[in-house]
């Protein structure tokens, strides 16, 4: 075995040598490459997970949000429809009254018309009794050649109306 | 048979004692490769951005590919354990493999790619051993010389072998093909100096790969096997 090691040129100091050099280098590699790399590389990842979780959550309260607002905006247009239909019905009602109020005023006035005209074709007959009467007395007179006293006439004209007047004119 | 730069380079007196510790060329050369990897990390996380740019980027890359290949060998939390000792392994072998495709490997003083050397490869897979039992001990205690015994009792010494074998064949095939690769490309650049070693040098930059590869992807087989959570 030694002979073997000896022919292919091996020499123990040499061995040594590598022995320390190497685990010199193995210390040494481990301190400023290894460790700090790796640290890095897992602070590296933890960001970058932390980085996904967040804009994932930002993105759920994004839709959150958004969900919220959209059953808001649905929530006040069906506020704003009712309002409207409140303020149509209102509306209606109002239009109703004032047409009813209309009515009934015009119907009113109407009527007033009427008891109006009444009054005055009563007050014209009455007006028209007399003249009449009067004309009828005067034409009267003169075909008989003499006039009667106002108040005979009265009573001569009274008394023919009344009969007349039972007849309906 | 070894030719090329005499070793060692020199010897360093230690202050206080006889000794003199011996300063291979492959030691220079493991020196460079290990300050420009400590170095370009140096630059990279000394001042570290959410958003990276540069080199920071590049070794994000590495440790993240690295990474990532052992954790879907043996998953994520074992990846991060065992990662550290698996990518040092492949980033060394690949530089030192690597740097034997630079012209004047193995001719310059202080130029020898680390992983052409059987004491350098044979060093790493016994590393890679020891790990084994490091990691395997660690994980699960005594249990984990339960599989020497497995599935029966007399299997006992051909799991021994099969265990003793992994490092000799990992340092092996290592050596075997750097350094076969960095004479051939030597050779033929001895011989022909332009173009000619060029295909061979296109065959190692895919070769250099492939070992440093090879040698992590074994690594990390037997480190999850030793280190696997059931029986």
């Amino acid at each position: 075995m030694g002979d073997i090691l000896k022919s292919l040129g091996f020499e123990f100091p040499k061995f040594l040598w590598q022995i320390v050099n190497f685990l010199f280098l193995l210390f040494i590699l481990k301190k400023i490459a290894y460790k700090p790399i790796l640290t890095m590389l897992d602070e590296r990842k933890k960001s970058i997970e932390d980085a996904i979780s967040n804009a994932e959550s930002a993105k759920n309260d994004a839709e959150k949000m958004r969900k919220e607002y959209e059953s808001r905006l649905a929530e006040a247009k069906q506020e704003a429809q009712e309002i409207i239909a409140k303020a149509t019905k209102l509306g209606e009602e109002v239009k109703k009254d004032i047409v009813t109020n209309a009515q009934a005023e015009a119907t009113k006035a109407i009527q007033r018309a009427q008891e109006e005209i009444g009054r005055e074709k009563d007050q014209a007959i009455a007006a028209l009794r007399d003249e009449v009467a009067t004309l009828a007395i005067m034409a009267a007179g003169k075909v008989l050649g003499k006039t009667i006293s106002v108040e005979d006439h009265k009573k001569l004209v009274d008394e023919f109306v009344t009969e007349v007047g039972d007849l309906k004119c | 048979m070894h030719h090329g730069p005499v070793d060692p380079l020199f010897n360093l007196a230690i202050p206080g004692t006889n000794y003199h510790l011996p300063i291979y060329n492959f030691v220079i050369t493991s020196w460079v490769i290990m300050f420009i990897l400590a170095f370009t990390a140096w630059l990279a996380t000394k001042n570290m951005k959410r958003l990276p740019q540069g080199i920071q980027n590049v070794w994000e890359y590495i440790v993240e590919g690295l990474f990532g290949f052992f954790g879907g060998m043996m998953g994520e939390d074992r990846a991060r354990k065992y990662g550290p000792f698996l990518a040092t392994c492949f980033l060394y072998i690949l530089l030192s493999n690597y740097s034997g495709l630079i012209p004047g490997a193995a001719m310059i003083k202080g130029f020898v790619p680390p992983t052409s050397n059987v004491s350098i490869t044979g060093a790493l897979a016994i590393l890679v051993f020891l790990s084994i039992f490091y990691f395997g001990i660690r994980a699960k205690g005594f249990g984990f010389f339960k599989h020497f015994f497995q599935p029966m009792a007399f299997l006992f010494i051909l799991n021994l072998i099969e265990e003793l074998v992994r490092p000799v064949s990992l340092s092996l095939r290592l050596y075997g093909n750097v350094y076969g690769e960095e004479t051939i490309i030597g050779e033929l650049g001895k011989m022909v100096p332009l173009l000619v070693p060029l295909p061979m040098m296109v065959l190692g930059v895919l070769l250099g790969a492939i070992q440093a590869f090879v040698f992590t992807l074994l690594a990390s087989t037997y480190i999850a096997g030793a280190t696997e959570e059931h029986h």
